[in-house]
């Protein structure tokens, strides 16, 4: 799993959006790595485990536990089936699906903005 | 004599100063661009000094032409033509670069360009060309090699001139601020109006047609320079003025102490 997600990249792009003064969702890095997490294990449960193993370098597990549960549980993007075990739900998705927008977004515009500073 | 010739001679003359005029301003503004954009700030100057390398010997063909002297007129359409086969090569390593960022992949691509530009007047010496044919408005060869024609149209103009579109279509669908928009997009218009003109310049027979590309690409001049160089007023029109201005201080604010002094 951990060729799936691309941890450098995700927190470059978090800094991208904390850069514009997002700081929560698409620019919260704890944020961007659990919902990628949920989503590639869309149907099956996924373990507190297994997203601390992207985690752990940024944040420790009490950030992320509470994360989990003031965040994702309460707003209904994850359901817990059991003691540190989450599933993604379709309101989860859509955030996935948002985020994917977030990735593109960067993309593109770290293109354009390349493309412009070797423009004359 | 003919005034048509004398108004060709003027619109040659114009192309050339103001070629050359804004190649040395680009050079001079050399200074204001960052180490990633000087590469393709460098082929930009090498391309208007190409195009006014171009029009300076066809400024004096067109007087040689006034004056009814074909020897000189046919060595300047020669003179003329060696600067004109390797217009592309700048062009291909600027859209190059700037898309790609690789000075290698565009060096490269544009050498083949050059290597073009060589196999071009190859054909054209060898064969030669027939004319002149002069006429009121102009005075007109006849490249007489289908080879070099082909060459010249497919290799040095269509995939440059497909490039600039590319590159033009690139920075149009992305949302960019109106004053990058500006800069980014009217220097290609530009550059893709003097190079297909300088096309439809050196290949047509007819001249009125080629007086009227030689205005297009005076046209296309000027055009390029407003978009690096734009005038106030232009500015003012399209939105794009930039204001000078120092960031504000609020330690500096007598207004705000007052304030704070009265809580």
């Amino acid at each position: 799993m951990s060729d799936v997600i691309d941890v450098n990249l995700e927190k470059e792009i978090a800094e991208f959006y904390q850069s514009f003064g997002i700081n929560q969702g698409p620019g919260d890095l704890q944020y961007r790595l659990i919902l990628k997490v949920l989503e590639i294990n869309e149907g099956n449960m996924v373990e507190f485990s297994e997203i601390r193993q992207y985690t752990d370098q940024f944040a420790d597990r009490g950030s992320i536990g509470s994360k989990m549960k003031t965040v994702f549980q309460l707003e209904g993007l994850v359901d817990k089936v059991k003691r540190g075990a989450y599933t993604i739900t379709d309101k989860g998705l859509i955030a996935a699906s948002f985020l994917k927008e977030t990735d593109s977004f960067f993309k593109n515009t770290k293109k354009t903005y390349e493309i412009l500073e070797r423009m004359p | 004599m003919s005034t048509g010739l004398l108004l060709n001679i003027t619109i040659c003359f114009a192309i050339t100063v103001s070629s050359f005029t804004f190649a040395w301003m680009l050079y001079r503004s050399k200074n204001e661009h960052s180490e990633k954009s000087y590469p393709s700030l460098k082929m930009l100057v090498i391309l208007w000094m190409l195009v006014g390398s171009t029009y300076l010997p066809t400024t004096i063909r067109m007087i040689a032409a006034y004056f009814n002297n074909p020897e000189i007129d046919l060595l300047m359409y020669n003179l003329a033509s060696v600067p004109f086969a390797f217009v592309s090569v700048p062009l291909v390593y600027f859209i190059l670069y700037v898309i790609v960022g690789d000075k290698n992949i565009s060096g490269f691509l544009s050498a083949t360009f050059a290597l073009f530009g060589v196999v071009y007047l190859g054909f054209l010496f060898s064969n030669g060309v027939i004319g002149p044919n002069v006429t009121e408005w102009s005075s007109l060869f006849m490249i007489n090699s289908d080879i070099a024609i082909n060459l010249y149209l497919i290799g040095l103009f269509v995939i440059p001139t497909a490039m600039v579109i590319g590159l033009l279509s690139l920075l149009i669908l992305r949302r960019l601020p109106k004053k990058l928009r500006y800069r980014t997009t009217l220097p290609l218009v530009a550059i893709s109006f003097v190079f297909d003109f300088m096309l439809t310049d050196f290949v047509t027979l007819v001249d009125e047609m080629q007086l009227a590309a030689r205005i297009f690409i005076l046209l296309g001049t000027v055009q390029a320079y407003l978009a690096y160089f734009p005038p106030m007023m232009i500015q003012e029109k399209l939105g794009i003025k930039e204001y000078s201005y120092e960031v504000y201080n609020e330690s500096n604010d007598d207004d705000e102490q007052e304030v704070n002094d009265d809580v």
